[in-house]
């Protein structure tokens, strides 16, 4: 059966129209896909260290204060709060006794403290260190590698670390004894 | 014609997108006027054209090139102008451009070894996604990455008694680095030279430093050994106290007393990321497929006519 033209021009528009369609729906997603990229806001930041939770743990060789080699890796499989400090820090040195209570209270429970001195000498944070009754591992990052890898933005800063090595969380500043507890807490849970 | 004129200007605007005329609003407008010029040329086409290959032909190398048009117009006018990125060793800097992290590798700026002086790659990290290292040019997104290398200086400090000392930045994008950046300028004698500060908080000192490069110290009297890198260094008590003997040069590795305190510059090169804007990449790729396919079924239609 032949086409009648009322049909054929019917048929053209149907078809024109679908091209239309077509062609806004092709312009649309080009114009979002060229788009969308430009319009993402914030310029370049430093996340901190408390943008670091989920983060794997940076591992650096290094001496502790008694000139042995030392590793986080030596650490894998226990909970560990990883403090970043210096002598001539005052709230540093405010910390210290409360980590070191925080270290005898948890140490049987997969727990360490490591207090990673930024850029001093061993003498120096040895003898600082031992006067304050620290007794958990005192690391030298004379590099201060730590302190760039962390993005620390002062001192003290504070980052825990699960057993698996991931970073859990990260604090810039002096933390009270009570917050210090609450940050390792739930981690004891998953022994 | 048009669709050629409009073509090559947004692949040159790809091609080599860190020229500042693209973004210009005369370089804009201009390829504006060529997609209406188009748009009249090809409304015009396809009435007198009889459809079929012959009007599928003309709206393909209209679309393509409106699509390019765009994706120019919209790198040139709405993206952001060129960026370059700086970040101390082991920082990772947030770009939300990029949807990701740079990541700027680690070194041991205490112990530079000339292995370590070759360009480190940094890694754009981006979550579940393989890390891309910008060495090479590349589309990131919309985005091209390139290398910079810059000079940087490494300080090693210890007090009067040979006690190393910690090196603090509390202007610096990294608080605790003993690598300095060098992104500020300063004016000495008609030379604009990269400057940058520390702190020493142990020592109660802050030190100002003054990049100069080899040829700059060449050319400066009264400085021996050597033409090669070197930093001029001006010490001050963070209490204002006067301190004698507070300004020093010191060649790349040579360690000075300045200030009482025993300061060891060490210059290197570490590298820097420029970002660029380009247009989207996939916007370019369905546009150039428009204009083949476009060109092919205007050739077919040519053959069949023929």
């Amino acid at each position: 059966m032949e086409e009648s033209p009322l049909e054929r021009v019917r048929r053209d528009i149907y078809l024109r129209n679908i091209i239309r369609i077509g062609l806004s729906f092709v312009l649309l997603l080009v114009a979002v896909v060229v788009l969308l990229p430009l319009f993402r806001g914030e310029g370049p930041h430093v996340a901190g260290p408390a943008g670091l939770a989920g983060e794997p743990a940076p591992v650096f060789a290094m001496q502790d204060d008694t000139g042995g080699q030392v590793s986080l890796n030596h650490y894998r499989g226990k909970v560990v709060l990883m403090n970043l400090w210096a002598t001539w820090c005052p709230p540093c040195r405010a910390e210290l006794p409360d980590l070191q209570s925080l270290y005898a209270a948890n140490a049987s429970r997969g727990f360490v403290v490591i207090g990673v001195d930024q850029g001093e000498s061993a003498q120096r944070t040895r003898i600082f260190a031992r006067s304050l009754g620290v007794r958990f591992p005192i690391w030298l990052d004379r590099d201060q590698a730590y302190g760039r890898a962390y993005a620390a933005l002062g001192l003290p800063t504070t980052v825990i670390i699960d057993r698996q090595g991931r970073i859990v969380r990260g604090f810039d500043g002096a933390l009270t004894a009570e917050q210090m507890r609450e940050a390792v807490k739930p981690l004891f849970l998953h022994t | 014609m048009i669709v050629v004129a409009i073509a090559g200007a947004v692949l040159v605007e790809a091609v080599i997108p860190d020229r500042a005329v693209f973004h210009t609003a005369w370089y804009n407008v201009a390829l504006l006027a060529l997609v209406v010029w188009l748009g009249v040329r090809t409304r015009a086409q396809l009435r007198t054209s009889a459809g079929g290959r012959r009007g599928a032909s003309i709206l393909a190398l209209a679309l393509g090139a409106a699509i390019l048009a765009f994706a120019g117009i919209a790198n040139g006018l709405l993206a952001p102008d060129p960026q370059t990125i700086v970040g101390a060793p082991g920082q990772q800097v947030e770009v939300n451009d990029l949807g990701g992290a740079l990541a700027f590798p680690q070194i041991d700026p205490l112990r530079l070894s000339s292995a370590s002086r070759q360009p480190v790659p940094i890694a754009l990290v981006r979550g579940g996604r393989n890390p891309v290292t910008p060495a090479s040019k590349g589309y990131i997104g919309s985005f091209i990455l390139r290398s910079i290398p810059r000079a940087v200086v490494g300080i090693d400090a210890h007090d009067a008694s040979g006690a190393h000392l910690t090196i603090t930045q509390p202007t610096g994008a990294v608080f605790l680095s003993p690598i300095l950046m060098m992104e500020s300028a300063q004016q000495i004698s008609g030379l604009t030279l990269p400057y940058d500060s520390f702190a020493l908080p142990a020592a109660h000192r802050i030190v100002k430093v003054v990049l100069f490069s080899a040829q700059q110290v060449a050319a400066l009297r009264g400085i021996p050994g050597p033409p090669q890198p070197g930093v001029l260094l001006a010490v001050d008590d963070d209490t204002d106290a006067p301190i004698p003997h507070a300004i020093a040069f010191a060649h790349s590795g040579q360690s000075v007393s300045v200030g009482n305190v025993r300061l060891q510059p060490e210059v290197f090169i570490y590298p820097a990321v420029e970002i660029i804007s380009a247009p989207s990449l996939p916007a370019l790729v369905i546009g150039c497929v428009l204009i083949a396919g476009g060109l092919l079924a205007g050739f077919r239609a040519d053959v069949k006519s023929a």
